[in-house]
């Protein structure tokens, strides 16, 4: 086999796992689509070594000649988009069993990652009603589910505005949470019948780190125990910031005298 | 009933304002919401008659997980899409939050308390996830076992 084709389609594989795990998928998952797309394009002996801050391939064609190829990509945090697991998912079973050329291939990936979210308004009423489900599921009142979706919608805005300008994780859910929290004590100071702890935790469900903990353990089902370590730290860190910010701005809220605790 | 009946509604609504932040595909999003939902209603019944929140989280992840598979299989695609939204519901946010609280005010053994039933809400979840994960491949294994079996004979 020549070594342009060899590249090619490493390159096919790698990206395709690329998309996978910066939009969520499990190692398992990632490993497994990568060696399906070699084993389809003729290559027998392909070992992939994937974990979420990077992909390792190795491909191995023939043992007689000297003619080892290996890629290795490095992965910055994506977001969660599980429309794009879907579709990789999708190609890869259609690649392995039908006769796509491997440049088609490259062009059908270059679509799925190109793909759109929903558009932001959405989102943006999504988080709100998110947070203002949470607030009544968490024992609040009508008051309260008004006040959760203008915290859910503020917090979700700024979310997105600081991942724009690449803020890592640990400050973004700290600021997020802190902008709630002062909201919701705003809310619950001035409004009667408002009460600020299920507000807060409202929206914090909007910011909680479900799909790394999700993910670590299937890491850790399938055997992946660095992985799912690499998850399991995300998850607590993330969890820490998110209280970190609420109980900053309640700490300096009592300090200044606006509240019992 | 009635409450039952408003968390639920609830938390269908919650799974899909989840559902549209994660960018669930639009033809799963309904199966998505009831999985959410049932997995929900399942962590508060186990609230009511066993009040604990640990076996709740259990509970309500092996349903999640359970309906997740089943969903896979019939939608023919990656589990992961269904288990994701499903899960966050039972995410411990308000227990992370009233841990925190605890820690304000200086109320150490309530916040080791409520802190140590976060890490177990945690832990269950993981759990539930872990047994029905195991119990399935089990089962898909059995499955397989009998159809080539079947060839044989």
């Amino acid at each position: 086999m020549e070594a342009s084709r060899k590249k090619a389609i490493l390159h096919l594989a790698v990206r395709a796992g690329e998309i996978m795990m910066k939009s969520g998928a499990e190692i398992y998952r990632v490993e497994d689509t990568i060696v399906r797309i070699c084993k389809a394009c003729g290559i027998d002996n392909v070992e992939v070594f994937a974990m979420p801050t990077g992909i390792f391939v190795t491909l191995d064609n023939d043992l007689s000649n000297d003619s080892v190829s290996t890629y290795i990509r490095r992965i910055r945090s994506g977001e969660t988009d599980l429309h794009k697991i879907s579709l990789v998912n999708q190609f890869s079973r259609e690649f392995t069993t039908t006769d796509l050329s491997i440049e088609a291939g490259m062009q059908r990936l270059d679509e799925i990652e190109r793909g759109r979210r929903y558009h932001f308004t959405v989102r943006v009423i999504g988080a709100a009603v998110v947070a203002a489900c949470f607030a009544v599921m968490f024992g609040g009142n009508a008051i309260d589910f008004g006040c959760a979706f203008i915290t859910g919608t503020i917090s979700y805005t700024l979310s997105r505005f600081l991942e724009k300008y690449e803020i890592n994780f640990f400050i973004r859910g700290m600021c997020c949470c802190a902008l709630a929290a002062f909201i919701a004590l705003t809310i619950a100071a001035s409004l009667k019948g408002a009460s600020y702890g299920p507000i807060i935790s409202g929206t914090i469900m909007l910011f909680v780190p479900g799909v790394a903990i999700t993910n670590s353990i299937r890491d850790f089902l399938s055997g992946d125990m660095l992985a799912g370590l690499t998850r399991m730290v995300e998850a607590i860190l993330t969890a820490v910031s998110l209280a970190a910010g609420a109980g900053l701005i309640i700490k300096l809220w009592t300090m200044i005298g606006g509240l019992t605790l | 009933m009635t409450f039952f009946i408003c968390q639920f509604a609830l938390a269908l609504f919650a799974t899909a304002g989840f559902s549209v932040i994660f960018r669930v595909p639009v033809r799963h999003i309904p199966a998505c919401v009831l999985i959410g939902a049932f997995g929900w209603v399942t962590y508060e019944l186990s609230m009511t008659y066993y009040s604990s929140a640990a076996f709740g989280c259990f509970f309500g992840a092996c349903v999640v997980g359970l309906l997740s598979n089943i969903a896979a299989h019939y939608l023919k695609d990656a589990a992961t899409i269904f288990i994701i939204p499903g899960i966050l519901c039972l995410v411990p946010g308000a227990a992370i939050f009233n841990t925190m609280a605890a820690l304000l005010r200086d109320d150490f053994g309530d916040a080791a308390e409520i802190g140590m039933q976060t890490l177990c809400m945690a832990g269950a979840i993981a759990l539930g996830l872990l047994v029905i994960g195991a119990a399935l491949r089990i089962f898909y294994a059995l499955i397989r076992k009998t159809v080539t079996l079947k060839d044989k004979f």
